[in-house]
């Protein structure tokens, strides 16, 4: 059995569209998704800024007796699932046995949800307590719910590798379908974490952007000036397939997943490690499984959330693995803002836009690069350059580390 | 009291978004007819308990599921009255 894995779906909600095509145009173009949350948001007054996905009506993805107890994550992960699996063109028990599906669909899960209910508990007793709590917060119900509506019976899980999750969610799909234990892989990531509860713990922890008078100006990777990041909403969800299932089948394939590495930090609850050597050696690990050398990446979509301390270590990580052969590298996030795990499946298929597009989208709001983040960025306006392979970085609180290198579909 | 009873029935499985139209006293709640799964069994009997401050115990909310419309409601009264009378 070949090691080839196809993406032939893209589905994508994020705060700058729900269409691959448009979420490149707007990072491309630098139109930015974020804004002071406006009266009547749940964020109004609590945060600066905040980049806000686009309303999903939930019984317009789920039946109106569920769709009134699901936390918003799953509403986005079942519309993001939809939607890849309709670009892929597949349905489940026609084109695949529902046996050899499987989905790796991550998150937090519905912490709103749980806020919510948290409050209930302690006004109204038991009674405040939904039946359907469960299935709104627990953090695999996205998958299962997925699994529900499309009727897959395959392996099902979730990672809770927080802002890895995505990436970890691709590179578990590599890995089960070279096993062959799938043909067919839907996997990705969905956070909702636009509520009081969870900002403010971002916001005490000094790890979110804050007094900036123009909000599309807050979320700068790798700027000097830079003072964290934006919260953002999302979900991405890519259909991912053996490539000879794909072929015999006559899919459209996008973009090859050729390798991926995965590490911890092991240093620190919050903070990556300042040497970035964990990061690094995911990112060798993954050159390693793609069977590549550093020249052979002609982009890499970094993490670059907008931290003092997280693009500082990135730049480290990056400047340890590439050297000399250092790829264009740039941060989407400065538009998107970051959606937490959900960014990375975002980010893997804005740079999948990329390989195909040969065009590298530039870091918004970096006007003035720190001396600390010295990379070869892209910057202004997008890098017009024929790319093979691209890199795509995924950090999560906790250490976790994940890279995913895609390439060109028939490379 | 049933005909109340019945009536915040009838509004809390709207908000619960279970369609009323065709249900009547002989309608039975679980699958047979009105069709609420066990958490919808279980939803309806604790929005019972804060309306009317009954207690049901957890296994009751299965059994539920084979009452009818008007057994149900009957059934609420008699804790009523009975809580009401201690």
């Amino acid at each position: 059995m070949s090691r080839g894995v196809a993406v032939t779906g893209i589905g994508l909600v994020s705060p700058v569209g729900t269409v691959v095509e448009e979420v490149f145009d707007a990072v491309c173009a630098g139109r930015s998704a974020l804004v002071r949350p406006p009266e009547g948001h749940a964020l109004h007054g609590v945060v600066d800024v905040a980049a806000i996905g686009p309303a999903i009506d939930p019984e317009s993805v789920i039946p109106p007796k569920d769709a009134r107890v699901v936390d918003r994550s799953i509403v986005m992960a079942v519309r993001a699932a939809e939607d890849a699996l309709a670009d892929a063109a597949i349905e489940v028990g026609r084109d695949v046995d529902p046996y050899r599906v499987a989905i790796v669909l991550s998150g937090v899960g519905g912490l709103e949800t749980l806020a919510r209910q948290a409050v209930e508990r302690s006004t109204r007793g038991r009674l405040g307590i939904s039946p359907f709590m469960l299935p709104g917060v627990l953090p695999n119900m996205a998958a299962a719910r997925v699994a529900i509506k499309f009727g897959v019976r395959g392996y099902t899980s979730s990672s809770g590798t927080a802002c890895a999750a995505g990436g970890q969610s691709i590179g578990e799909a590599v890995r089960i379908l070279r096993s062959g234990e799938a043909d067919v892989v839907v996997c990705g990531c969905t956070e909702a974490p636009l509520f009081p509860t969870f900002a403010d713990a971002f916001g005490n922890a000094l790890a979110l952007a804050r007094g900036w008078a123009d909000p599309t100006a807050a979320s700068r990777p790798f700027d000097r000036r830079r003072n964290g990041f934006v919260l953002g909403e999302g979900a991405g969800v890519l259909v991912l397939e053996r490539a000879e299932f794909a072929r015999a089948r006559g899919a459209t394939v996008h973009a090859q997943v050729l390798g991926w590495g995965a590490t911890s930090d092991g240093y620190h609850p919050t903070t990556p490690r300042p040497d970035g050597s964990s990061a690094a050696e995911s990112m060798r690990l993954a050159l390693r499984d793609a069977g590549l050398s550093t020249a052979d990446i002609g982009y890499l979509n970094a993490h670059g959330t907008g931290t003092k301390a997280g693009d500082a270590a990135e730049t480290m990580a990056i400047r340890g693995v590439y050297g000399d052969d250092m790829p264009p590298v740039s941060s989407t996030k400065g538009v998107t803002g970051h959606m937490l795990g959900a960014s990375g499946v975002v980010e893997a298929s804005i740079a999948i836009m990329a390989l195909r597009k040969g065009v590298l989208p530039p870091t918004h709001n970096l006007d003035d690069p720190d001396p600390a983040c010295d990379l070869d960025h892209v910057r202004g306006e997008p890098r017009t350059t024929d790319v093979a392979a691209v890199m795509s970085n995924s950090f999560g609180f906790g250490g976790h580390n994940v890279s995913v290198i895609l390439g060109r579909a028939g490379g | 009291m049933t005909s109340e009873i019945r009536q915040f029935l009838f509004e809390s499985l709207t908000v619960m978004k279970y369609s009323t139209a065709d249900m009547d006293d002989d309608t039975v709640l679980g699958p047979a007819g009105a069709d609420l799964e066990s958490l919808a069994l279980a939803e309806l009997s604790l929005r019972v308990e804060d309306h009317f401050g009954v207690r049901f115990e957890e296994d009751e909310a299965e059994m539920f599921a084979a009452m009818t419309v008007g057994e149900f409601c009957a059934e609420v009264a008699r804790r009523v009255q009975t809580a009401s009378a201690t």
